[in-house]
């Protein structure tokens, strides 16, 4: 299993998958086929907790809007972090600046709806 | 054509910087977007509106790309019209209108009387509830789009016009307004 990295477009975000446990996807989020662009994403997090994932796992979600489409992935993605949650440590670090209400918002729904993670929201 | 009208009609109804009326791609979407950016930028917006108001212009835009039919035939035609304007106290109103099929219309229909039904709690409430639950996860989207659009807009209006047996006119306009939180 390898490292994966997609560059950032002016509507997707960049994504880098660490083997050593840093997952971080950072940009805007509003692909034409959203579940087509993260699949290799959602693959790639599948395989990683099969295999060896690292003794702690950090996620860092800095995005800055997102349409409706990436919600739902998100959603799936949170869903997937959460079962690997009781065998793995997972950190979730859902980054925002202070202005942006609307992303605080989305981080509080993700915690309410996955009580099994660990997710923190960060402000820039 | 008459490009002076044009101008006319952009200046006396506040259309300040997108009007379009063609076939809609992904690339076209996101340079309108970001004309919008700029746009928020120039008038001081502030992040958390402006962010909403990219977050319902790509919704109602892509939903135009993915949903919009041809009056003649079954066929995709990702074409509609989509306007961004705003008033003197710089509230801003989307309009998007595009041909939509009955099927889609029953579909459509329901959920924003839905949206209208319910107070600002109760879209958020229901958003997450559809989210979780996947259905309606049916091509491109994830089945929640006017939850979202709903969510970050202060008003939807809209309405359907009958084109023949199996073909309508859908027309939403959100209203997002700016300076609420000033006294």
């Amino acid at each position: 299993m390898e490292n994966l990295q997609i560059q950032a477009t002016k509507y997707t975000p960049e994504i880098a998958l660490d083997l050593k446990g840093i997952i971080s996807l950072v940009g805007k989020s509003y692909p034409e086929n959203t579940f087509e662009f993260y699949a290799p994403l959602m693959q790639w997090i599948e395989e990683y907790f099969k295999n060896e994932p690292a003794k702690k796992t950090v996620v860092n979600m800095e995005i800055i809007y997102f349409n409706s489409s990436s919600s739902k992935l998100f959603f799936d993605f949170f869903d997937l972090l959460e079962e690997n949650a009781n065998e793995h440590e997972i950190e979730i670090n859902w980054i925002y600046d202070e202005e942006n209400e609307s992303a605080e918002e989305a981080g509080e729904d993700f915690i309410e709806d996955f009580e099994k993670l660990d997710i923190k929201l960060v402000t820039k | 054509m008459n490009i002076i009208k044009i101008q006319q009609l952009v200046d006396s109804d506040g259309i300040v910087f997108l009007s379009y009326g063609g076939y809609l791609s992904q690339t076209l979407i996101s340079g309108m977007t970001e004309a919008l950016e700029l746009e928020a930028k120039e008038y001081g917006i502030t992040m958390n509106v402006s962010n909403n108001l990219f977050t319902i212009f790509i919704e109602l835009s892509q939903n135009i790309m993915n949903y919009s039919k041809a009056v003649e035939s079954d066929a995709k035609r990702p074409q509609g019209l989509i306007v961004v304007s705003k008033d003197s106290d710089y509230n801003y109103y989307i309009d998007s209108q595009n041909i939509i099929s009955s099927e889609d219309k029953e579909k459509i229909e329901p959920k924003l009387l839905e949206i209208q039904s319910l107070d600002r709690d109760g879209i958020k409430k229901r958003y997450r509830e559809l989210r979780r639950s996947g259905h309606n996860t049916h091509d491109k989207g994830g089945g929640i789009g006017f939850y979202e659009i709903a969510k970050k807009c202060d008003a939807i209006e809209y309405d359907f016009t009958k084109i023949n047996e199996d073909r309508y006119y859908f027309h939403i306009k959100t209203t997002t307004i700016t300076k609420k939180r000033e006294n």
